[in-house]
């Protein structure tokens, strides 16, 4: 390490215009600084304003936004002084970014070729090689397959890995001392992840790059960075050593952030008795569901579209009341197919779904009012399963309506009792989705399904648009509920740590087959498959990364 | 995801007028102007029977007199009083085309939204029909809509009713496939709401918005347009005062009395700007997305 620190922020403030004279600072007067090669992980939830810090490293402010005080010094020059000539000068040359959603910084109709070599030109990186054997060069070492064919792609034709690695070569073509990653791997499977951050950790090692790594995912700095950063509300509430911060946390905001993180645990509950008495809710029955391929012979010879493909593939299920089955799988897996057949969104086309004995078939609308009733849904993105035109108290009231006859006046009484079990106020009554926060807009859409009273609740990725503190909130609530009513759960999630917390039983889905289906804990200390061992292994604990890393970064 | 939804919520009128989205809206110069001249040119259009001095179709005075105390704005070429066949000249426009673009919005909708959430066969339909009726040239429509219904000024409200109604199908269809996609819709579904209902209660609201916008723009571009057709013989006709006829009538005379062209034209583009910066300027502060006109 240098005698002057590589990076040195010193009383940054940044704030954004909220209105005519109103100010709201998402950086609150931060100073710390960064060594040569250092590696650093800034975390928090969202809106602490993490992401228009990484910016200010680079000298850029999101619209609306602008630095009012302070200055980040990078090898001693204060960047937010440089004029527009310098700055581009600076950017990509000493510093680069690798954004959050590699699609958009993509442009759609130019090659993955030609986008490296206007880069390389720009900076005349490519030394004594020509712009495109550069390019390929730094392909290569993104152990992209067969660089040559990339060269020639287009984003869409590449897998979101792919793009990330791409973006991530982008940023390397000048060789910058100092790399920014945004989220970089939040859209990625959690298996690509662990691919992607292990290739740019030994990019690091073997170059020396200073890293800061931008993230809400606790797990992802603690695998990355030696050293983190915990902000709030634009403060930095911690800053050390990243295994000391996940181990003994000094405040009591990082406390709870660390708390909230679901973790594996092999003595993770397991009740293979209930299982065993009790008749199942729901049994699923060699379930097989293939797109496409409808219409007639000769409308498909004239268009030919995609291939049909089997989306599900012979899964067989159960589920006792009151108990969960948690399904894990990475997207395309098909695990919210299955959600979708069971609800009734789609129509099956092989194979047999029970409820309490009787065959569930064809679309929700053509079931009976009250199995309609009994299977609840609840989706992954509240703001988009809430009607922003309705207010919380219609949204509620209306399976009320539907399932119970109940009467306007009659219906309020019991969605002030709805919301009360979740915890909300009942001055929420009058509100519209959109004045409400997130996790409060999931609630609701807990509370409209448990209006209905339902013995199984489908459970499509509902807390993975949350914060972890909130998601944390939100799963105790839904065990709370379940102990309650005796509801039985269909827990779908991508977050093996979330699933494994839920259920009693979990089954690993992969391309639409079933790796593993077993109770927690044998899924957990003793799976069958590969691949949930590899799932496994992406989501071992913040802490143990974290320990793990140190162990790797001595010896 | 959240960003296509409309952020209109249900509110008191007290709320709208104390909202800092509007609030917002009215800091800006061009918003403020646009909201100035539709409130002036609507009062006016109202009030014009008290405003006018004259009667617009009485002969008051020597043809083509210059301005004066008596007469504001001068006399016409056969002697009528020009301020007021000035202050008139938009309200017949106004109105037909109120009429027509509320008949055009409600079939639009109606249409747009039962093809776009039913889709499939019904969908087809419905746009095949739309498509074609756009690939007539309007003025085509018009001159045989005309011909059918005659020269009446009532006769112009079902003419814009039907060259306005297909854009409208379009911009309702688009903004209720995009509402069909989001989960609240799912959600309707699994309940087991009717179609009707999934249609009235779930997507119609999220689309008052976007009509509040259709119907100013589309409103603004039929006074333009039948102004055209009175320019062109097709539209109002004598004695009614028309900014459309106004301007013709003043070809004649340009080189030597330009305002009787600059009065008319005036008062045209004004309001036609009027809305055009006013719905800009609400549409941006409420987050709806302006449509193409069709």
């Amino acid at each position: 390490m240098t005698q002057i620190p590589h990076i040195d922020v010193r009383n940054l403030r940044l704030v954004y215009k909220t209105g005519p004279g109103t100010e709201l600072a998402a950086v609150d007067d931060i100073s710390f600084s960064i060594g040569k090669g250092e590696t650093l992980g800034i975390v928090g939830e969202s809106g602490c304003g993490k992401s228009s810090l990484a910016r200010a490293f680079l000298a850029y402010t999101r619209p609306g936004a602008r630095i009012a005080g302070g200055s980040v010094l990078v090898s001693g020059t204060d960047i937010l002084s440089l004029d527009a000539a310098q700055l581009l000068q600076f950017r990509g040359r000493k510093a680069a970014m690798v954004p959050q959603n590699p699609l958009s910084s993509l442009t759609p109709h130019r090659t993955i070729g030609q986008h490296m070599v206007e880069l390389i030109r720009q900076h005349n990186a490519a030394g004594s090689l020509t712009p495109r054997d550069k390019a390929l060069e730094l392909l290569a070492a993104m152990e992209l397959p067969d660089p040559a064919a990339i060269f020639k792609r287009y984003p869409h034709q590449l897998s979101g890995g792919q793009r990330q690695r791409v973006v991530i070569a982008a940023a390397l073509v000048a060789e910058p001392e100092l790399i920014i990653l945004d989220e970089p791997t939040t859209a990625l499977d959690k298996t690509v992840e662990t691919q992607v951050l292990d290739l740019v950790s030994r990019l690091q090692k073997r170059t020396g790059t200073t890293l800061i790594y931008v993230s809400h995912d606790l797990n992802v700095v603690a695998r990355m960075c030696e050293r983190v950063l915990v902000m709030q509300k634009g403060k930095v509430l911690e800053d050390g050593p990243t295994l000391e911060v996940f181990t003994q946390p000094k405040t009591e905001y990082a406390r709870s952030l660390i708390a909230a993180i679901p973790k594996l645990r092999s003595d993770a509950k397991s009740a293979p008795l209930k299982v065993a008495v009790d008749a199942p809710v729901l049994s699923v029955r060699d379930l097989d569901f293939t797109y496409g391929g409808g219409g007639s012979k000769l409308l498909r010879r004239l268009f030919p579209g995609p291939a049909p493909s089997r989306t599900l593939d012979d899964i067989s299920l159960s589920i006792t009341p009151g108990s969960t089955l948690g399904v894990v799988g990475e997207s395309g897996s098909g695990k919210s197919t299955l959600a979708g057949l069971v609800a009734g969104l789609v129509d099956g086309n092989g194979g047999k779904i029970l409820f309490e004995g009787k065959q569930l078939t064809g679309l929700a609308t053509s079931r009976d009012r009250d199995l309609r009733r009994r299977v609840q849904m609840i989706f992954q993105d509240p703001a988009s399963s809430l009607n922003p035109q309705h207010t919380v108290e219609q949204i509620i009231a209306r399976p009320l309506q539907i399932f119970f006859g109940m009467s306007r006046a009659a219906s309020r009484d019991r969605v002030v009792e709805l919301l009360q079990e979740l915890d909300l106020d009942a001055s929420l009554l009058a509100r519209s989705p959109r004045q409400l926060s997130g996790g409060q807009q999931q609630r609701v859409a807990i509370a409209r399904a448990f209006a209905c009273k339902p013995d199984l609740v489908l459970c499509d990725e509902i807390t993975s648009a949350l914060d972890v503190t909130v998601q944390a909130q939100v799963l105790k609530q839904m065990k709370r509920l379940q102990q309650e009513h005796n509801t039985a759960y269909l827990f779908i999630s991508h977050d093996l740590p979330v699933v494994a917390e839920m259920s009693d039983q979990i089954l690993v889905l992969e391309k639409g087959q079933v790796r593993d289906y077993a109770d927690t804990g044998t899924i957990l200390t003793n799976p069958k498959s590969p691949y949930t061992r590899k799932l496994l292994d992406a989501f071992s604990t913040a802490s143990a990364q974290a320990a793990q890393r140190t162990v790797k970064h001595v010896s | 995801m959240a960003n296509i939804l409309i952020d209109t919520r249900r509110r008191r009128l007290s709320d709208l007028f104390g909202s800092p989205r509007l609030r917002r809206a009215l800091s800006e110069p061009a918003t403020l102007i646009g909201i100035i001249l539709v409130v002036a040119h609507l009062l006016m259009a109202l009030l014009a029977p008290i405003i006018a001095p004259y009667d617009t179709s009485a002969l008051v005075g020597a043809p083509l007199q210059r301005p004066s105390w008596e007469f504001l704005m001068g006399t016409d070429q056969i002697g009528r009083d020009y301020f007021s066949r000035v202050v008139a000249g938009g309200r017949i426009a106004l109105m037909v085309s109120f009429l027509g673009v509320a008949i055009s919005l409600f079939v639009g909708t109606i249409l747009g939204v039962v093809a776009g959430y039913i889709g499939g066969r019904t969908d087809e339909i419905v746009m095949r029909i739309v498509d074609s009726m756009m690939s007539i040239p309007d003025l085509i429509l018009i001159a045989i809509l005309t011909l059918a219904l005659g020269k009446d000024v009532s006769a112009l409200i079902p003419v814009v009713a039907v060259v306005y109604t297909w854009g409208v199908v379009r911009v309702v269809r688009a903004k209720t496939i995009s509402l069909s996609t989001l989960d609240f819709v799912r959600a309707a579904e699994l309940r087991g709401e009717t179609r009707l209902a999934v249609m009235l209660r779930e997507i119609f609201p999220n689309l008052i918005g976007l009509l509040g916008v259709e119907l100013a723009v589309r409103i603004s571009s039929a006074v333009l347009r039948i102004s055209g057709l009175s320019f062109l013989g097709l539209g109002i006709s004598q004695p009614t005062p028309d900014w459309g006829l106004m301007v013709q009538e003043a070809m004649g005379v340009v080189f030597t009395d330009p305002w009787f062209l600059l009065l008319p034209a005036i008062m045209l583009s004004s309001l036609i700007i009027g809305v055009n910066f006013m719905v800009d300027g609400l549409s941006r502060a409420f987050g709806i997305a302006t449509a193409e006109l069709g």
